[in-house]
């Protein structure tokens, strides 16, 4: 806030005023496409520094501004017209609501004097936003822009971050104003809490040094707050199990040996385990989602619970804190690390039989899948190869289903940021706009989307804004001609009734020829032994997005599961058969 | 089940009342009354809430209401108190 732009005093419109808003708030990227309310507004982005991308629909840019988010830990900026151009920001908006992630939308608005009546192309998108932005504004002064603008990014990115919506109508964008960028942000009613309380953190570092079973229950708010080196030391410290979330996966290095992997629906044995027998969980950034607990009364019976989290709101939302500590969560863990190891000086319990149990869960239960007997295409393997072949540098964008709980199972992720996905709202089409966006905030890195043949047809059109503005990201379609989750569930909840799952994707679209059409390379593979070749081949590629159609066999299932509204205690690892607990003792 | 009267100050802008509606609705907290009026600082109102909650689910009102940006202050009203109860967000109740 402390820049003052060279443009401040000066005369202009309030659309020339919104683009020299954005760029003050550090704006170099925004997805969008215009229209009418918003026309003005085009006018000045001609001429701004800001690159703008036209996307194909306006969900790409929503998901294309989260993606980059996630990446770059900026704000991600989408921008649309009023009426359905805003409509169609309504579902990125609720993804990143659902996800904690900073997104700046921009909308036009019909002329002040038009809304209320019905007016071409008028929605409310403000009241259809309240649910799940953190904060939205409907501007009709022009004077105001500056501000609303500058408040809009601090809302976004401070605190835990959100979605913030600012809608501006037409002739607020046409009349005269002077812009005047803010030199100070004061918001009476928002103040989010960045220093922990020291009592909470002693309380915190006392409970953890009397604990026998501690685990370590690290969610996305980690990987928000930029904590993931403290959190090593922390958890280094102590030496107890470290479980990370979907949203949380590379947090904490998976190959570290205090990693168990993931918790929840289709964690780890040993993960999912850890948690229901410890003695403590140190809550992370981690929100208690019901993907994580199962039936929340048989979750984690024993275990008293530390908190930490920047929302208030979270804490006792769905499990009792015993100590609930609120503040950034970078700020807690310096904190918790001194504090610890005083305690820790004290007196230290043993944990050897502690990790020894869960260690004996993580070797005898493994993430494994079958390969089929006839020779065909496994979705794991194929997901596994490309963590293998590709690096941990590599971004991967996952869509929704199947293909992403195996993408977050099969692929190492020892980085933050390095993997992005529709975590909370799950949403189909994520994958191709978010891997755009993430691309464009790391131009250097090799970006993979990871989609399902379902997905794929529900965003594609975002490889044609890919190939025509130098986006080369490379999509890995895991084609089982299905819906496979939904038809999982169906296998083994609905008598292997499959209504309306399958897609036929193997004979249409032509997902190679689709690709070429939009400007990709399209590959296809259908044998394990093409797999590596044509992962390489797609990575040899850097001047074009490219499409490989993995046409992989329909029946596999993701393993292990617990299955919805059930205990975490009858989790499985295939079909009927539960890990063998008479030979384990926790 | 019991009543609880609220007392929160807000920002007096367009569509503050939506908002504090909007969340007891998503969040199906039953509002039982609600009264709107002004302060005297002109850019403040006060709305007086009566909400039929038990206690956890009473704290977990105030703290959703509290991350509304133009809430500034929640109070729960203790109807023959002296003084009024300022809410933290940590929950008593037990599992």
């Amino acid at each position: 806030m402390a820049h003052v732009p060279t443009a401040n005093g000066t005369a202009m419109t309030g659309a020339t005023s919104l683009v020299k808003s954005l760029e003050a708030a550090n704006v170099d990227v925004m997805f969008g496409i215009p229209g009418g309310a918003i026309l003005p507004a085009y006018d000045p982005i001609y001429d701004s520094t800001i690159r703008h991308i036209l996307v194909r629909h306006e969900q790409g840019a929503g998901h294309a501004a989260t993606g980059y988010a996630q990446v770059t830990g900026r704000a991600g900026v989408c921008i649309a017209t009023s009426g359905p151009g805003a409509t169609n920001l309504v579902t990125p908006l609720a993804d990143a609501a659902m996800d904690s992630v900073a997104v700046v939308a921009i909308t036009g608005q019909v002329p002040s004097v038009a809304i209320g009546t019905d007016a071409f192309q008028e929605a409310d998108i403000r009241g259809i936003t309240m649910p799940f932005t953190k904060h939205n504004f409907l501007v009709t002064n022009p004077n105001e822009i500056p501000r609303v603008i500058a408040e809009a990014f601090h809302i976004a990115t401070s605190g835990r971050p959100g979605p913030v919506l600012v809608d501006i109508a037409k002739d607020a964008l046409q009349m005269q104003t002077t812009f005047n960028w803010p030199t100070s942000i004061n918001l009476a009613g928002y103040k989010p809490q960045i220093q922990p309380n020291q009592s909470a953190i002693n309380d915190a570092a006392s409970l953890i040094a009397q604990s026998a079973k501690p685990v370590f229950y690290v969610g996305g708010g980690v990987i928000k707050a930029n904590a993931s080196r403290e959190l090593l030391e922390l958890a280094q410290l102590l030496g107890a199990p470290v479980v990370t979330t979907l949203m949380a996966r590379g947090a904490f290095p998976d190959s570290h040996p205090l990693h168990m992997g993931m918790p929840g629906m289709h964690g780890t044995v040993a993960a999912v385990t850890a948690l229901q027998k410890a003695d403590l969980l140190i809550t992370l950034g981690a929100r208690f989602d019901d993907r994580v607990t199962g039936k929340l009364s048989s979750f984690a019976q024993n275990a008293k619970v530390i908190h930490a989290d920047i929302d208030p709101a979270e804490i006792g939302k769905n499990r009792y804190a015993d100590v609930a500590v609120i503040g950034d969560l970078r700020e807690t863990i310096k904190a918790l690390i001194p504090a610890l190891s005083a305690a820790l000086s004290k007196g230290r319990v043993d944990l050897s039989p502690w990790m020894e149990s869960v260690n004996k869960l993580k070797s005898t239960y493994p993430l494994g899948y079958d390969t089929p007997a006839d020779g065909a295409l496994s979705p794991q393997f194929v997901i596994e190869r490309l963590g293998k072949i590709c690096g941990p540098d590599t971004i991967f964008a996952a869509g929704v289903g199947q293909h992403q709980m195996w993408a977050s199972q099969f692929i190492s992720y020892e980085k933050p940021r390095t993997w992005l996905n529709s975590g909370g709202a799950g949403t189909m089409g994520y994958a191709v706009p978010a891997a755009m966006g993430a691309q464009v905030g790391a131009p250097d890195t090799t970006v993979w989307a990871i989609d399902g043949d379902g997905c794929f047809q529900m965003t594609n059109q975002e490889l044609v804004t890919c190939a025509l503005n130098n986006i080369p990201i490379k999509v890995a379609i895991i084609n089982n001609e299905s819906l496979g989750m939904v038809r999982q569930w169906q296998t083994l909840f609905y008598d292997s009734r499959y209504s309306n799952t399958s897609l036929e994707s193997k004979r249409i679209p032509n997902f190679p020829m689709l690709a070429q059409a939009m400007g990709c390379v399209g590959l296809s593979c259908d044998s394990p032994a093409d797999v590596d070749a044509t992962i390489e081949k797609a990575m040899s590629i850097n001047d074009q997005p490219v499409v490989v159609d993995f046409r992989v066999h329909r029946d596999a299932m993701v393993w292990p599961m617990v299955a919805a509204g059930t205990s975490n205690d009858e989790i499985m690892i295939a079909r009927a058969t539960a890990p063998d607990w008479d030979s384990q003792e926790l | 089940m019991t009543i609880h009267k609220l007392e929160v100050l807000v920002e007096n802008e367009p569509g503050v009342l939506a908002r504090v509606a909007g969340l007891f609705a998503r969040r199906t907290y039953n509002i039982d009354s609600l009264v709107v009026g002004p302060t005297e600082n002109p850019k403040i109102s006060k709305m007086i809430i009566e909400v039929s909650v038990e206690g956890h689910s009473l704290e977990q009102v105030i703290a959703q209401l509290d991350k509304l940006i133009n809430v500034i202050r929640i109070e729960e009203i203790l109807e023959g108190a002296i003084s009024n109860t300022k809410h933290d967000t940590q929950p008593d109740y037990q599992n």
